[in-house]
């Protein structure tokens, strides 16, 4: 997004795009802004890193975090590879151990969790964190799908 | 804050990446810098016509944020355990 006026007349770039999704900051190194592309995908794969470091992959959940998945979505695969860590290891109970937790209906039997699951702000806060990772690489993204390739760009930033 | 087993895990037992980090205790709140700072690497290297003084900008980035969001935060704790309590009372 740079303010130049000329960029409006620009073709959408919807492979760089799509692999900005595949690997955050991927459009932009496509398009020959690699110093761009690599200072986004360090901001972004650091921020959903650092989500999982604080709150375990726990705090990546598609079936039970579904609208916190729809924003860690946006980093692409890695949130997908996170809700599958969580759901391979800690649902199975091949990492921690499952225990009982108290179920919603009195006659039901009691649901099975992973000792690992808890309610804990670091788990908030990993999942803010993997969140808005998602959020900002949808930003990225976007800025990739307008932004003029590195060509016609006067050797803006070719570093 | 919701009391859990796990919230009074201690760090030396904390598997990183699978488990949640225990024992934040009230510094919790310290980890809006790295957000901040994350957001705003990500957000300079899209927005910016030039990325000249790159880290530079960051810095001041996520220093107005941070002072932005203190404030905040001073303004609610003013608000609520002063403004309203003295509501109350009088």
């Amino acid at each position: 997004m740079t303010n130049d006026t000329n960029q409006l007349d620009e073709p959408l770039h919807w492979g760089a795009a799509f692999f900005g999704w595949i690997c955050p900051g991927l459009g932009q190194i496509m398009l020959g802004h690699r110093r761009r592309g690599f200072l986004a995908m360090s901001g972004i794969l650091g921020l959903f890193l650092c989500g999982i470091f604080i709150g375990g992959v726990d705090c990546v959940d598609r079936r039970e975090d579904p609208l916190w998945f729809y924003a860690q979505a946006g980093s692409g695969p890695i949130a997908f590879a996170a809700d599958w860590a969580n759901s391979a290891l800690l649902k199975t109970g091949k990492v921690g151990e499952l225990i009982e937790s108290p179920p919603s209906n009195p006659r039901a039997p009691a649901p099975l969790v992973s000792s690992f699951k808890t309610v804990t702000v670091a788990s908030e806060i990993g999942t803010l964190y993997c969140a808005l990772a998602g959020l900002m690489n949808i930003v990225v993204l976007l800025d990739a799908l307008k932004r003029r390739p590195i060509d016609r760009a006067n050797g803006e930033d070719a570093r | 804050m919701i009391p859990t087993i796990a919230f009074s895990t201690p760090m030396i037992g904390w598997i990183p990446f699978l488990q949640p980090a225990g024992s934040l205790g009230n510094l919790w709140w310290l980890l809006m810098i790295p957000l901040i700072f994350g957001i705003s690497i990500a957000y300079r290297a899209t927005h910016d016509a030039s990325i000249d003084q790159f880290w530079t900008r960051v810095f001041v980035f996520v220093t107005k944020s941070t002072l932005a969001m203190g404030s905040l935060a001073l303004v609610m704790y003013l608000f609520v355990y002063w403004i309203i309590p003295n509501l109350q009372t009088n």
